[in-house]
């Protein structure tokens, strides 16, 4: 039956061609390869749950008073959106499982980013011809974490409630346009009930598009580039090496599919997550602690919780405010920063071809030391973020640990840094000190042969 | 509130004042409104107190840090300084109340030290965190509200009324167990901890994929 | 008639079905003359004729089997041009043939377990943990399988093949200019073309981007105002006026302005100190009467509601980033990442003992923003 199918269209899109060269495409044998794999199977999951879940979820501000099946919250005004997440919770045969498996894999799919990233920084698979590639990544990487804010937001409770406050004053403090851009994409003053519609729209239109674009360039462009290689035998600019996608690369690829699915779902099943009928409706005269965006926002909340206070102010006037500092300039020159990396390589190591073969991180000294630093300090704000959970589970005090994480937060990512730097000089001292030896050993073996024969006279 | 000095209708009554004076007012406040301490090591308020039964198992058997005091007292006298606590000094009416509006005071006023699943908040500069609520009593929650023991504001019936205090209390009481419908529910602990856990997945996979690519050299 | 091919087939009168009748013949339908005769009848022919044609289509014409690609002009050209075959470099032969069954046998079992497992979850009201332990057992089973059959059941070679380079050779990029050239210079007054051009992207990017104006408002005078007006008096959220002793030193209140209740910006916590521990700024002296404090409870820093207070330092804290605010001294900031102190609210009690504000707040409550007075 299959090859039915596969007869009626190849004979009318004359597939075959296309199809052959798909099936024979070359992938290098290297698991640190399959790493972006993961991102894109968890973002395959999260569209199919994220479809289920839209068919319930109400995005609407909309204030209801509940009388649903969760007890401690009967009577209670909320948004029409956080009851129909409660709804999904406790009503929907299997919802509360596909809303779980949803936002883990929203964890699990910036996770395999940065995993992914990781191994493309250290390996500086970033030079020409990928830079393109690079640049499409980190913009991927962004949308992620902006859809991941969005979603968790949308869902009306006291956590990310806080949250959206939280976020609404970062918008307020960027300089001049500030209130402008608040007013404007927020929807008015705080509260706003036009924020949380506005939020799914993008959620679910808009920024899952985008994503879906860029990830099919982002794979168009290894299609048409095709890999890189580790360095090592046959291993050239001008060749490749690896197994084809038929059959060997299919098999792993989908049995990773499967496996992903599989952590997942257990994680959904097994592990709470974001349970916020716990947390109640948002109210802005209500808060409560612990109010830390997902992980892979804690960074910048860390980092607003070292940076001491500072502000701009003149003739009577606040011009910046505090948060304006970790909270937006911190950021976006970290993330300007990632986007020209490629490009400030090929600067300072005036090298500006095309290059195939991957550079080892020990041949790279200052590009992982600088990776390894920066990973070091994104650690200490990502602990700074959890300062409180951190206070209340070891019963220490909030203020020394911001003062101890005041001062790691420059010693640390510089400690780190000098010792992967060293640790780089020295792997490629002795990989070059091994290379001299086996030459040596095969000149003495020429050298030795030629003795043996008599010099003619 | 009863003075040292007044006397008192039946006998068993002003003992059981004088009992409590020499034996329990140290720990437990001059008329059992509580000592202002961090609550597990001076006295809690004995306000809510209204079930005879419990104060005098309490008295004979000491919990947590209480001393007992079946040596020290005899039954009759632990029966009078009981009866003393839940007649004259308990006076905050304990009922069911609104779980949802109690749900909401609770939100603004107690959720920002006690986190909403009540597994206590850090502080700040006072050397000590505000404590769990798990496994605490409603009559010890509501005498602490009235109190306000250790860095804990106090809200009297002016600013909390007694109907607001019970709804309150049987909102946390239903908050000390909440539903777990999810799973492992890692103390409630919120984002941070389901970061560490998405890390710990993340790793997993990780490795699951170096076990697919074994012997693969790239 | 026509003699049948290989593929035809022959029909029960012996007549081959011709693909281009779709009527049968008046033979065919007298000899099975009942209703439902006919109707297999034509069931029959129409699945003949079905699959003839998809047969006719599935079989075109074989190239020479002994030069396969003899007839292919490309990959005579590809040879000509000398490119290098692939190069098997590596096989790794399937050992294991029968554990490597076994195993992705018992896999796919458990797998099936898994799926059976979901399916009765769900149909009888499971749990939420069964039912994603089984959906986990589904998924992970097969997962298994597949990968175990790619370890032991797979022959797994590894090919070396040539790389095609990304920067173009100079006469693939010179015949690419060229073909754009010769198509551009058939089209006349082309610089007209560009002015048109640009200034039609002009506007449309300022069409475009007028459109984000419909999303909101400017940010109105509301931005400026503390809401809270001379001779309000302060209310509860259950609309309650508070009264100067209400309050005893050590207990803290939510009020509001008795018109905004609940209103977020306008959301002050009253709390009650002893009065000799006061150091209020100087200005200040009148505005708390008996040590009753009234300061804005939205935090300077990010805007969170500042529902944290320690009695025993008398310090007001925010929970989201932990900034500490003395109250004593007029919530300043004494700890974390705020830097500007909580506004305060003047107070006093009129005839009737009842607290009523002074005036507005001392600064705009929030967080701050561009040009903030």
């Amino acid at each position: 039956m299959i090859g039915f199918l596969a007869r009626t269209v190849d004979n009318r899109l004359r597939a075959s061609k296309f199809l052959r060269s798909a099936i024979n495409h070359v992938f290098p044998d290297h698991w640190s390869f399959m790493l972006g794999e993961i991102a894109l199977y968890s973002f395959a999951i999260l569209v199919a749950t994220g479809v289920f879940l839209a068919l319930f979820f109400d995005g609407s501000s909309a204030k209801v008073i509940y009388h649903g099946s969760y007890g401690p919250l009967r009577g209670v005004e909320m948004d029409k959106a956080l009851e129909s997440v409660i709804h999904i919770s406790f009503d929907v045969p299997a919802g509360l499982l596909i809303r779980q498996i949803h936002h883990w894999a929203a964890n699990i799919f910036i996770g395999a980013i940065l995993v992914h990233q990781a191994r493309i920084f250290f390996t500086a698979a970033f030079r020409k011809p990928r830079e393109l590639n690079w640049v499409v990544g980190m913009t991927l990487l962004v949308l992620a974490m902006v859809n991941g804010y969005l979603g968790y937001s949308i869902c009306g409770d006291l956590l990310s409630g806080a949250g959206m406050r939280i976020g609404y004053s970062i918008l307020l403090s960027v300089p001049v346009i500030g209130p402008w851009i608040t007013f404007l994409f927020m929807g008015g003053t705080v509260p706003v009930d036009a924020t949380i519609p506005r939020m799914f729209a993008l959620h679910v239109f808009l920024v899952p598009a985008l994503i879906t674009v860029l990830i099919a360039v982002h794979l168009g462009i290894i299609w048409r580039q095709m890999h890189t290689n580790y360095p090592g035998p046959h291993r050239t600019n001008k060749t490749i090496v690896g197994s084809r996608l038929w059959p060997s690369y299919t098999l792993k690829s989908l049995g990773l599919f499967l496996l992903i699915f599989a952590v997942i779902a257990a994680l959904g099943g097994l592990v709470q997550i974001d349970p916020v009928w716990v947390y109640g409706p948002y109210n802005p005269v209500a808060i409560l602690p612990g109010a830390q965006p997902d992980w892979y926002l804690g960074w910048v909340e860390g980092a607003m919780r070292l940076f001491p206070g500072v502000h701009i102010a003149s003739s009577g006037k606040l011009w910046v405010p505090e948060v304006f500092f970790p909270a937006v300039l911190f950021p976006a020159g970290l993330f300007l920063l990632l986007y020209l990396y490629p490009f400030l390589d090929e600067l300072f190591t005036f090298d500006a071809r095309e290059h195939h073969v991957l550079r080892l991180p020990s041949e790279q000294p200052f590009n992982t030391a600088f990776g390894c630093g920066l990973l070091a300090l994104l650690v200490v704000l990502e602990f700074a973020g959890g300062d409180d959970v951190v206070a209340l589970a070891g019963d220490l005090s909030v203020v020394e640990i911001r003062a101890i994480l005041r001062v790691l937060v420059f010693v640390l990512p510089v400690i780190t840094w000098a010792i992967s730097y060293a640790l780089c000089r020295r792997a490629r001292r002795r990989r070059q000190e091994r290379q001299k030896a086996a030459e040596l050993e095969a000149l003495g073996d020429a050298g030795s042969t030629s003795e043996v024969m008599e010099p003619q006279a | 509130m009863l003075c040292p000095g007044q006397q008192n209708p039946g006998d068993s009554a002003s003992r059981g004042e004088q009992i409590f004076a020499q034996r329990c007012s140290k720990c437990h406040g001059e008329h059992g409104e509580g000592i202002s301490g961090v609550i597990s090591i001076a006295g809690p308020s004995l306000k809510a107190e209204h079930d005879f039964g419990k104060v005098l198992t309490a008295v004979e058997v000491g919990p947590s840090h209480m001393p007992s005091f079946v040596y020290s007292l005899s039954i009759d006298d632990m029966r009078t300084v009981s009866h003393y606590v839940t007649d004259k000094i308990a006076d905050i009416p304990l009922e069911e109340g609104d779980i949802g509006h109690g749900g909401d005071l609770f939100r603004m006023y107690c959720a920002s030290c006690h986190r909403t699943a009540v597994r206590g908040g850090a502080l700040a500069y006072d050397g000590s965190n505000a404590p769990s609520l798990v496994g605490k009593s409603p009559e010890l929650i509501a005498g602490a509200v009235r109190w306000g023991p250790g860095p804990m504001p106090s809200f009297p019936s002016s600013v909390l009324d007694d109907k607001q205090l019970s709804s309150l209390v049987t909102y946390i009481r239903a908050v000390q167990n909440p539903a777990k419908p999810g799973g492992i529910a890692l103390n409630w602990y919120g984002p941070v901890v389901e970061g560490c856990v998405a890390w710990i997945a993340v790793l997993g996979l990780v490795g699951f994929t170096i076990w697919i690519e074994k012997g693969g050299k790239g | 008639m026509k003699e049948p091919d290989q593929g035809d087939r022959v029909s029960e009168t012996g007549g081959v079905d011709r693909p281009a009748t779709f009527a049968p013949s008046r033979k065919q339908v007298g000899k099975t003359a009942t209703v439902p005769g006919s109707l297999l009848a034509l069931g029959v022919l129409l699945w003949e004729w079905a699959t003839k044609v998809v047969r006719s289509q599935s079989h075109p014409p074989r190239p020479d089997s002994a030069n396969p690609i003899a007839g292919c002009a490309e990959c005579a050209e590809k040879a000509k041009r000398g490119a290098k075959p692939s190069e098997v470099l590596e096989v790794e032969p399937v050992s294991h043939e029968q554990i490597g069954t076994f195993l992705v046998v018992c896999a796919f079992l458990v797998a099936l377990a898994g799926g059976i497992g979901f399916l009765i979850t769900y149909w009888t009201g499971g749990s939420n943990l069964l039912l994603g332990a089984t959906v986990a057992l589904f998924f992970g089973g097969l997962g298994m399988a597949l990968i175990l059959w790619s370890h032991l059941l797979t022959l797994n070679r590894q090919v070396e093949e040539p790389r095609e380079q990304m920067q173009p050779p100079p006469h693939e990029r010179e015949a690419a200019v060229e073909d754009f050239q010769a198509g551009a210079n058939q089209v006349h007054r082309r610089g007209l073309l560009k002015w048109m051009i640009a200034g039609a992207s002009g506007t449309f990017a300022a069409m475009f981007l007028t459109m984000f104006r419909s999303l909101g408002q400017s940010p109105d005078s509301t931005i400026y105002s503390t809401v809270w007006k001379r001779g309000q008096r302060l209310m509860t959220s259950e609309g309650k006026p508070v009264s100067v002793n209400m309050l005893v030193p050590g207990s803290t209140v939510i009020v509001f302005p008795e018109d905004s209740i609940g209103s977020e910006k306008a959301q002050t916590v009253l709390l009650r100190v002893d009065e000799a521990l006061l150091q209020l700024p100087s200005d200040r002296t009148g505005w708390a009467p008996n040590g009753n404090l009234a300061f804005s409870r939205v935090c300077t820093h990010a805007g969170c509601a500042v529902g944290m207070y320690e009695t025993t330092t008398h310090q007001l804290m925010c929970p989201c980033h932990q900034s500490t605010f003395d109250v004593l001294r007029g919530a300043v900031p004494s700890g974390g990442p705020a830097d500007r102190a909580l506004p305060q609210l003047p107070l006093y009690a009129d005839a009737d003992g009842v607290l009523r504000a002074g005036g507005g707040f001392s600064d705009i409550p929030g967080p701050g923003y561009w040009g903030m007075p």
